[in-house]
């Protein structure tokens, strides 16, 4: 009875991904006390295979809802109760792969965004040696696409990153969530090396550079970074002034601690 | 990984059946490389060259197998002391000539050592059972020798005769443990590897009722066996069904028990087998939990410590954080045995350690490639240090390619996707040295980058991130380098300075916390100084009766 249920509310929710969050979240709090009710919170030994099937669907839909409605905290949540049933062995659920790789797919970019590196790179080793071989990683159109973004983030090929969230690269409709907020994210990166990179940057050409679409968006952007407008051209103030004295009598200090230590050293030694 | 060496020898194919990792090897693989002792010779020359073998025998006339017999049984003589003197010393001797006898060991063999040493008592009669049934010798006869050969009957005698010195009526725990261990050991060469895993099993359930301090050492080798044998069960490794996934609360559980009873050996070694568990099945984020949830014991043996800064070190590069993963891993392959026995460990530890200094964008020491016993396993790194030491992207893509398949294997893949960046930032670093001025366009051309835009950005990040020194003109579209300061009017030199004198205080440190003196020594000198001042309380005696004269008097109060 429990699990005919469960089946009804899962293909509601495949069968209208446009609908509003709220109600999607009273449904998905009705699966998820169908599976209590079966005992398939998580996968045990007793669930049966079209159960656990069920399960999988539910935390799956989930987590997509949580991307359409920007909600990052419910989406990790699902990832994270979604980790065991892609941990079972195919035997046991026979794994769909095309999901799989577009939850996990968004959940890489979503440590992209958020900075989260270190996890990300955990996260892609476990890729790499998941299925023996891990040589469709990349080819993958869901797992190919946070990590070549990760890998022209890292390199600075920001035109490049900005190409595919544009066009028509992005794998589907729940990744282009990502692109405002990568958006930004490469737009402050790129104003912070220009900051170093150029003495002076005309404002006509610092359009396009930062991806902006008016000069008014410049000169907003510009003033919002502290930056000096003068002349059709924006100077940056310089950073590195006025730290020339603190530095030198730091260094002195250091070099006299750092004497004193050997000389307590040479003593306890001698 | 010897594996990627053409296999010269048979230690060399041994490695690669052990998978990926040598350095847990470290220990077996000493058998092979290990200079042959005479014994082992004659063993050698037993089973391969005849005529050399009737010869020996006939100086030594003794049966290898008899041979084999008496070595094991010399061994308990070493576990016998290291229970009465409660020194693992002596323990760790024994282990370490498993690598001797391990050649050796047929089930017979052992099936004879297990008949020799247990009493007929109804009690070690139990345990011997259940060893001899793990070999397929249920039906030995225990408690006295077969007999079938004089010779046994007389190299028997000795190890019996240790026995009862310090237990008459039974046999101590660590010679059955002891003959466990080498239970394993044969198991694990005759690929029996479900039953080594089922044998092992009752092995550790035996040594957790035991809890014996004089047991850690040999515990800590019967995880490590138990480990090795699950790893080469069915479903292989990477794959979530792998039996090293149902052995991780065991493991886990042997921890908890080792820490609370301070048992150092096991610790470490259950620690770093848990580690090699987890990334073999590439849970990252349960090895670095498990990292900062226990401590590594301090005075843990140096193989251990070295195979767990590796672990450590592969976590940290995996996690991005070059320069912690870039001092353990220094660490690591520094304190890997410098003799050829653990070959494997130190190269794959220096592999790791390669490609971790590329990312941090050091170029490795050439040295590195150099050694003999590293060249041939090092080369594609030596090419892919070429690629990134010029900056050549299509040369780093082209060994890419080549050497997937090994950099997969060796588990280095995904780090070397990310030198990518690195060989970017040298080709840029190499042409802003080179040019005081030169053009996008240009630079985008040398280090085929994909358009004149992206060279853009990427100039811009890698002046931002302190690669180069230099400044962009958008509008003529060039880059422009600084001129290079003075190194040493920086504090550049003083720091590298202090970091190296920083090193050798800590070397000197260490020194001498590693100093060991003998035991009870300094009772000896209490001992020498009172007979010193009975002399002295003698002669004063003396003097109070008159004996000697003024002039020695003197003399001799100052001295007291």
């Amino acid at each position: 009875m429990a699990e005919r249920n469960l089946s009804q509310i899962v293909a509601q929710l495949k069968k209208s991904p446009s609908m509003s969050y709220s109600d999607a979240n009273t449904l998905l709090s009705k699966a998820k006390i169908a599976l209590l009710n079966l005992k398939a919170l998580t996968p045990n030994a007793a669930v049966p295979q079209s159960t656990l099937a069920l399960a999988r669907e539910t935390y799956e839909q989930g987590a997509l809802f949580a991307i359409r409605a920007r909600n990052p905290e419910a989406f990790t949540r699902y990832v994270q109760q979604l980790q065991p049933f892609y941990e079972l062995p195919s035997s046991r659920l026979p794994p769909n792969l095309s999901e799989r790789n577009k939850v996990t797919g968004l959940s890489l970019l979503l440590l992209l965004t958020q900075g989260r590196y270190a996890e990300f790179h955990s996260e892609l080793e476990s890729l790499a040696n998941r299925e023996g071989g891990g040589g469709d990683v990349e080819g993958d159109k869901y797992l190919g696409y946070p990590i070549r973004l990760e890998r022209w983030l890292m390199e600075g090929s920001y035109d490049r990153v900005w190409k595919a969230m544009k066009s028509s690269e992005v794998p589907c409709d729940e990744y282009s969530v990502f692109s405002e907020i990568l958006k930004n994210q490469i737009r402050s990166e790129i104003a912070s090396s220009s900051e170093r990179a150029y003495p002076s940057l005309p404002i006509s050409s610092t359009k396009s550079l930062l991806f902006l679409d008016s000069e008014g968006d410049v000169i907003s952007f510009a003033q919002h970074r502290g930056w000096i407008v003068r002349d059709g051209s924006i100077f940056f103030p310089d950073a590195t002034e006025g730290e020339d004295g603190t530095h030198t009598k730091e260094m002195s200090q250091m070099v006299i601690e750092n004497a004193l230590g050997y000389a307590r050293e040479l003593e306890t030694i001698v | 990984m010897p594996g990627k060496a053409p296999p010269k020898s048979d230690k060399d194919a041994k490695g690669v059946s052990k998978g990926k990792k040598g350095g847990k090897d470290a220990d077996e693989e000493m058998t092979v490389v290990v200079p042959p002792s005479k014994k082992q010779a004659q063993a050698a020359d037993g089973d391969g060259d005849v005529e050399m073998g009737g010869e020996e025998d006939k100086v030594e006339e003794v049966d290898p197998a008899v041979q084999a017999v008496t070595d094991i049984k010399s061994n308990f003589a070493l576990l016998d002391r290291a229970v009465a003197l409660f020194d693992p010393r002596f323990s760790l001797r024994a282990l370490r000539s498993i690598s001797l006898i391990r050649k050796r060991l047929t089930p017979d063999i052992i099936a004879q050592a297990i008949a020799d040493s247990f009493p007929a008592t109804a009690a070690s009669a139990k345990s011997a059972k259940v060893l001899l049934a793990a070999i397929d010798r249920a039906d030995t006869p225990l408690g006295k020798s077969s007999g079938s050969e004089m010779e046994i009957d007389g190299d028997a005698k000795p190890a019996t005769k240790n026995g009862s010195k310090k237990e008459v009526k039974d046999l101590i725990p660590e010679v059955d443990i002891f003959l466990g261990i080498l239970i394993q050991v044969y198991l694990f060469d005759s690929k029996q590897y479900a039953k080594g895993a089922r044998f092992s099993e009752q092995l550790t359930d035996r040594i957790q009722s035991l809890n014996r301090r004089t047991l850690d050492s040999l515990s800590a080798k019967v995880y490590f066996y138990f480990q090795l044998f699950c790893e080469h069960m069915a479903p292989l490794p990477p794959s979530p069904e792998s039996p090293i996934v149902a052995v991780r609360p065991i493991l886990l559980a042997a921890l908890r028990t080792a820490v609370l009873r301070k048992d150092i050996d096991t610790q470490a070694s259950v620690i770093v087998l848990l580690l090699r568990n987890y990334l073999l099945t590439s849970h990252i984020n349960q090895a670095d939990l498990l990292v900062s949830h226990t401590q590594f014991p301090e005075n843990a043996v140096n193989n251990q410590v070295a195979r767990f800064l590796y672990y450590l070190g592969r976590i940290r590069a995996i996690q991005l954080r070059y320069t912690e993963a870039h001092e353990h891993l220094t660490a690591a392959t520094r304190k890997a045995p410098g003799s050829n026995c653990a070959l494997g460990f130190s190269q794959t530890a220096t592999k790791v350690l390669l490609v971790v200094e590329l990312l941090m964008g050091d170029i490795p020491d050439r040295s590195t490639f150099r050694q003999a016993t590293m060249e041939e396993a090092l080369h594609p790194y030596f090419l892919l240090v070429q690629a990134v030491r010029v900056g050549d992207i299509e040369n780093f893509e082209t060994t890419l390619a080549d050497h997937a398949d090994t950099f997969r294997r060796d588990g280095t893949y995904s780090l070397i996707l990310r030198l990518r960046q690195n060989v970017i930032k040298t080709g840029i670093r190499m042409m802003s040295l080179s040019y005081s001025r030169i053009s996008l366009r240009d630079i985008c051309i040398r280090l085929h980058l994909g358009s004149e835009e992206s060279a853009e950005y990427i100039v811009a990040k890698a002046i931002r991130d302190g690669v180069i020194e230099a400044t962009l003109d958008r509008e003529k579209g060039f880059m422009k380098s600084k001129e290079v300061g003075d190194v040493y009017a920086t504090r550049e030199p003083g720091e590298a300075f202090h970091d190296r004198i920083r090193a050798c205080l800590a070397l000197h440190d260490e020194s001498v916390k590693a100093m060991r003196f003998p035991m009870n020594q300094h009772r000896l000198e209490l001992k020498n100084a009172q007979e010193a001042r009975e002399r002295e309380r003698e002669m004063a005696k003396e003097i109070q009766e008159g004996d000697l004269d003024e002039d020695d008097l003197g003399g001799d109060f100052e001295g007291m």
